[in-house]
């Protein structure tokens, strides 16, 4: 039985379509990442799920049932809010009963469950703190765990991470993964951040303008982007894109660089066409017998510690590669990539559509 | 802290130690002047620090026996505090829906600026028809009536105030006491006001204390002791033939005595900084 249902989900304000139809049917257990720039819908859409903004159309079903119609408190529903939002006037073990001491359970069943969500989360020393004599990270734990206490069908999350340092953020998204994995809940979470979503969800809704790119799971998104803007917005360094043009079987990158159109490409890519070429920077290699080959003048070498960063040009284009932090090269080297067929990504320039 | 010359740190001390005496100045010769013997008042040249300390007009003003000036300064007293403490809780009970209502919903923000817009208008401009409004409802000449009036000019105000204050609260805090089951009401009473307190002393002060030294319309719509607030109980003091400085002075430090007390009890409650730890930063 699906969990959430999401069907032709628009908002407008006033002129301004900010949501342009959004369908995402989720299994329960699944954990959907919206992933998306600043100003691509993902916080309304979560917002229009939660009950804080009214949809302009469309309807959102939770286990079956239409919500719309429905108060936040009545959708099953807990969400936790990027700036935390506790209380900062009730004790952490107030916060963290606080919804069901709106519900009315008795308080010695609500102690009983707030110890044991605190326990989950290892607040328990802090029950009887306020908000403001926690840091970030514990702060973001009784966030997670006043959430958590309800244990509702539906997790809402709206980028909880972000206001965290980058070593608390690491250490929260695999506790994040953990809980997941624990407690098996539906969970939505909205994040601007692509190494959130690869690591965390089960299915990725890239969002832009209010659309959904492409809706599949991390290694789709990874591997197979349906757009130029998922290409470039998922993986860091960022897929490289390489301006091309088909001649005679050859995608031609410059002056005289080219490299050969792969057999499956053949009948379907006229010559002539204006393509861009995708090719991931981790999937460069130096090894010549990999697969075709194109030769680029090395600019700029950074060691990042596990990887070395190559820059370099193509003719006027730049690429960068991955490579194995061992590799000796210097700037203004020339040197040869190695590409397989299979980690060619093949787009039109036009429309940005991937070239199946 | 960082680390700074002596000459600079006596400087400091003394540039506040200035301050301080400009501001306390006319407090203490006001105090003076209340102990005092006239003689001493009107003495060529002046006398600044009384030879004998005199506190008859303290009993004076003080004493309950009819129609004495102690019985007119009592009265009006008990007026002054009655019409500025109902004006004022009238005023906060109308500012806290109306203050939150207009800050969580800015689209309906032109209306306090409409209600912001009239408390521009000189009061001369609304004493006539205000006079005849009251005059017709039967309420001149009455604590009840004047507390009304002063409600048209701390609600206003109150609510700008409140207004600005319930900005300050994140609505995010508000949105998960929603999703937690919490009711409005519930929303307002557990999270919110306990947030806003502050700024609600604050308000609660500031309109106490515009209530408290009103004088024109108090001199207007009261005629006698039935509804007489101190500024014009005091005005009165100075109305006749010969006029008592020292017993005038003795008037304003006993009405200054109860703002400066509240002032004192809600100490507390005015210092912010409250909301700090619910939200990030």
């Amino acid at each position: 039985m699906s969990a959430l249902d999401i069907i032709g989900v628009r908002k407008t304000y006033g002129e301004i379509e900010t949501l342009k139809g959004i369908d995402i049917a989720l299994e329960s257990g699944e954990f959907l990442v919206l992933l998306g720039s600043s100003g691509c819908g993902k916080s309304t859409l979560l917002n229009i799920i939660a009950g804080l903004a009214e949809a302009s159309g469309g309807d959102v079903r939770i286990g079956g049932r239409s919500v719309l119609a429905a108060h936040p408190k009545d959708r099953d529903i807990a969400m936790v809010f990027q700036s935390y939002a506790l209380y900062p006037n009730l004790s952490v073990h107030r916060n963290i009963g606080f919804g069901l001491e709106m519900r009315k359970v008795p308080a010695a069943e609500r102690d009983r469950a707030v110890r044991e969500v605190a326990k989950l989360l290892q607040i328990e020393a802090l029950l009887d703190r306020k908000p403001s004599q926690l840091s970030g990270g514990q702060r973001q734990r009784v966030a997670i765990g006043r959430a958590l206490v309800r244990k509702p069908q539906v997790f809402l999350f709206d980028e909880p991470l972000s206001n965290l340092d980058a070593k608390l953020r690491m250490e929260m998204r695999t506790e994040l993964k953990r809980l997941h994995q624990m407690l098996k809940t539906t969970m939505v979470y909205v994040t601007h951040d692509q190494i959130e979503a690869m690591t965390l969800a089960t299915r990725i809704a890239v969002m832009r303008d209010g659309r959904i790119e492409q809706l599949g799971t991390p290694e789709e998104i990874y591997n197979r982007p349906a757009t130029l803007y998922v290409a470039t917005f998922v993986g860091a360094p960022p897929m490289n894109l390489l301006d091309t043009v088909a001649d005679g079987g050859r995608l031609v990158l410059g002056d005289n660089a080219a490299l050969p159109l792969p057999q499956a490409w053949k009948d379907r890519v006229r010559d002539g066409r204006r393509l861009v070429l995708g090719i991931r920077p981790e999937a460069l290699q130096l090894d010549a017998a990999a697969g075709p080959a194109i030769s680029a003048t090395v600019e700029v070498v950074e060691l990042t510690g596990p990887e070395l960063v190559v820059s370099a040009s193509i003719g006027r284009q730049r690429i960068m590669a991955c490579l194995p932090p061992r590799s000796r090269i210097a700037a203004g080297q020339r040197l040869t990539f190695a590409v397989e067929e299979d980690a060619m990504h093949l787009f039109d320039a036009e429309s940005g559509l991937r070239i199946a | 802290m960082e680390r700074r010359s002596l000459a600079f740190s006596v400087f400091i001390h003394m540039a506040a130690l200035l301050l301080a005496a400009v501001i306390l100045a006319p407090l203490v010769w006001l105090f003076v002047m209340s102990i005092s013997p006239a003689a001493d008042l009107s003495a060529k040249p002046l006398r600044w620090w009384p030879q004998t300390v005199d506190f008859s007009r303290y009993a004076l003003l003080l004493s309950t026996v009819a129609n004495s000036a102690g019985a007119a300064f009592t009265a009006s007293l008990r007026n002054s505090l009655l019409v500025s403490g109902m004006a004022t809780a009238a005023a906060i009970a109308l500012a806290i829906p109306a203050g939150w209502a207009v800050s969580r919903t800015p689209t309906v923000g032109w209306s306090l600026s409409l209600v912001i817009a009239t408390y521009m208008l000189p009061p001369v401009a609304l004493a006539v028809p205000l006079y005849m409004g009251l005059s017709a409802l039967g309420l001149l000449n009455t604590v009840f009536g004047l507390a009304l009036v002063y409600l048209t000019i701390l609600a206003p105000f109150t609510t700008w105030l409140m207004k600005s204050g319930f900005d300050t609260i994140p609505r995010e805090i508000e949105s998960a006491a929603m999703i937690d089951g919490a009711g409005l009401w519930q929303t307002l009473r557990i999270i919110t006001l306990p947030l806003a307190a502050p700024v609600m002393a604050t308000s609660a002060l500031f309109a106490f204390l515009l209530a408290w030294d009103e004088f024109f319309y108090a001199l207007l719509f009261t005629s006698d002791q039935r509804a007489k607030t101190l500024t014009v109980a005091i005005a009165d003091l100075a109305g006749g033939r010969v006029s008592d400085y020292g017993l005038i002075a003795t008037a304003g430090v006993l009405a200054a005595l109860p703002p400066v007390l509240i002032g004192f009890l809600m100490q507390r409650a005015l210092i912010s900084g409250l909301t700090s730890g619910g939200v990030k930063g």
